[in-house]
């Protein structure tokens, strides 16, 4: 059976052990096993910020090697309104509805971080998404919400996606539910957000009641691009949010100060017995641990400080800038990307409070002695990550946000931005880049794209959750 | 009803002209006459449509939240929430926005 078919049936996936049928695997090692090697990968695609007079749009890349397109963008489903900024996305239903009875992984839920707007596509044939219904702006504002980023879906029928301000682009954000069977609105998720007011990114482990949710800045504030006076202003985050995933209330702020400025992508391990996770705190570079402890409040630790680095054409020392980070489905490694210093770094996390360094791949940036692959200059740097289920080959795309891109790496503006990949070795505890694939976005159809969020049809490392 | 005459100049050197009706804002008439400048927000908040306000008198109908006191003082303006009173010159393109905040270690 092909990864790419929506699943939905007991027999298709060894899944007999349960009564209902229902979409995603068993346990994230049915997944990891189970499942084949992925044939399509649905990207973002995005003209914001650039001279590019086209809507952004849901890219298709061919990523099945015996094909002759291996490695082409094949379609983009492009977005009915301009500037809406595609950023993250996410599926209608996952491994965490495993046990829902009729529910198939077929839309993806595709938001508009600047425009709020959030589209609906049925990615049923993966080579042929089309959208669906699109839920306006102004359906969203009236929820005094705003700037679409994490969608999850989650048990009992529902899509979450955190938001990161008001109606007016503001503090505080919230949490937007929708209706998984005809993709309404049913209104905030939270019932008391507590001293929760900024939100960027969240995880959730249901076995255990808990959310976990982490910190950009008001859209006013992060929109515009990135500026010190901000960070010296308090205007950007340093704290994490545990919630109750039950009674969807505020339970208590883990608050990091200058060890964890930033807070952005949170990941917990797939197994649904753990009560730990990390988060890399981009300003600060660091990742941090947070756990559970026996008395059920949660503590953190920093567990890895990636060090500033000098560069000759630069004033102050370089940051990495921990962008994106994400578990192998198997919780064995951890990888993160550095998008100023131009590394992706894979650690083993098999100790979880001592990640143990095992590769690093060096490609673009500012550091990276690589500056083209496969005849391509790398505009940018390592970024939004993606991982194959079997945990063999790490993806990633370069372009990070539009107007944090043109303070960085304008050229992405002018010619788009890049999709690479390594091949990973997990026995041997290494990686390798592939210099034969690289998917140009400055070719996309249209007019040249920044590339950001990659996933698969079929589930990926951080899109599932396990009941 | 009456209309502003506004000249629109990129940074390549070209320019265009358009016609802003009273309550329209730039960015509005751009789309009608398929000029592509960028935006994204379209309420003020998020900076893409910036441009920089080279003659004329243009007023912001929401508050600009994207700009900062400075970025107004040196003539930035959001052209998504911008209806102008008198005929303008307005430089526009991707690139305005990314004057508003360079590289803060460079």
């Amino acid at each position: 059976m092909s990864t790419d078919e929506p699943s939905d049936t007991t027999e298709k996936h060894g899944h007999e052990h349960h009564e209902v049928e229902g979409p995603g695997y068993p346990t994230p090692a049915a997944m990891r096993t189970e499942s084949e090697r992925e044939k399509t990968a649905f990207v973002m695609g995005l003209r914001v910020g650039m001279d590019v007079d086209e809507p952004d749009f849901v890219g298709v890349v061919d990523v099945d090697p015996d094909s002759a397109t291996y490695g082409d963008l094949v379609d983009t489903v492009e977005m009915p309104n301009k500037g809406d900024e595609l950023h993250h996305f996410g599926w209608n239903t996952c491994s965490s509805s495993c046990h829902a009875e009729g529910l198939t992984r077929d839309h993806l839920i595709v938001p508009g971080q600047r425009s709020s707007r959030i589209h609906i596509v049925d990615a049923s044939d993966p080579r042929n998404p089309e959208i669906e219904t699109v839920i306006e702006p102004e359906e969203v504002f009236e929820h005094d919400l705003s700037a679409p980023h994490t969608v999850h879906c989650v048990p009992e029928g529902k899509i979450v996606i955190s938001m990161l301000g008001n109606a007016d682009g503001e503090l505080p954000g919230g949490f937007l539910q929708l209706d998984q069977e005809d993709f309404s609105i049913d209104g905030h998720w939270e019932v008391d957000s507590g001293d929760m007011e900024m939100n960027y990114d969240y995880w959730y482990q249901p076995r255990h009641g808990v959310m976990l949710s982490t910190e950009w800045a008001a859209p006013e504030t992060y929109y515009p691009g990135f500026d010190l006076d901000d960070v010296e202003a308090g205007k950007y985050g340093d704290s994490i949010h545990v919630w109750d995933w039950e009674t969807k209330e505020h339970q208590q702020t883990l608050t990091f100060g200058e060890e964890g400025l930033i807070p952005l992508e949170i990941r917990m391990p797939h197994n649904p017995e753990e009560t730990e996770g990390y988060v890399g705190a981009a300003l600060s570079s660091n990742i941090l641990r947070f756990w559970e402890a026996d008395d059920g409040r949660w503590e953190w630790e920093k567990v890895i400080d990636v060090e500033d680095r000098e560069h000759p054409d630069w004033d102050m020392p370089v940051p990495g800038l921990v962008t994106d980070i994400l578990l192998s489905l198997d919780d064995q490694y951890m990888f993160f990307s550095n998008w100023l210093h131009g590394d992706v770094r894979m650690y083993d996390i098999s100790d979880t409070g001592n990640p143990r360094l095992v590769d690093q791949c060096w490609v673009g940036g500012n550091f990276a002695e690589r500056q083209s692959v496969g005849g391509h200059d790398v505009r940018g740097a390592p970024q939004m990550l993606q991982l194959s289920r079997d945990g063999r080959r790490l993806y990633w795309t370069t372009s990070l946000f539009s107007s944090w891109d043109n303070q960085f790496y304008p050229e992405i503006g002018e010619e788009g931005s890049l999709m690479m990949k390594a091949d990973v070795y997990p026995s041997e505890g290494r990686m390798e880049l592939d210099e034969e694939f690289v998917v140009d976005f400055g070719d996309a159809p249209g007019g040249p794209a920044r590339a950001h969020e990659i996933r698969w049809p079929g589930g990926d490392c951080t899109s599932d959750v396990w009941q | 009803m009456s209309t502003h005459e506004v000249r629109l100049v990129w940074r390549d050197g070209r320019e265009a002209a358009l016609s802003v009706a009273e309550g329209e804002t730039v960015i509005d008439a751009s789309e009608r006459e398929t000029l592509g400048l960028p935006y994204g927000c379209l309420y003020g908040a998020c900076g893409t449509c910036t441009g920089r306000l080279l003659e004329g008198d243009l007023v912001h109908i929401e508050r600009p939240r994207g700009l900062k006191p400075h970025h107004r003082r040196d003539g930035y303006v959001l052209l998504c929430v911008a209806e102008p009173r008198s005929d303008c010159r307005i430089e526009v393109g991707a690139e305005i926005q990314a004057d508003l905040v360079p590289n803060p270690w460079k």
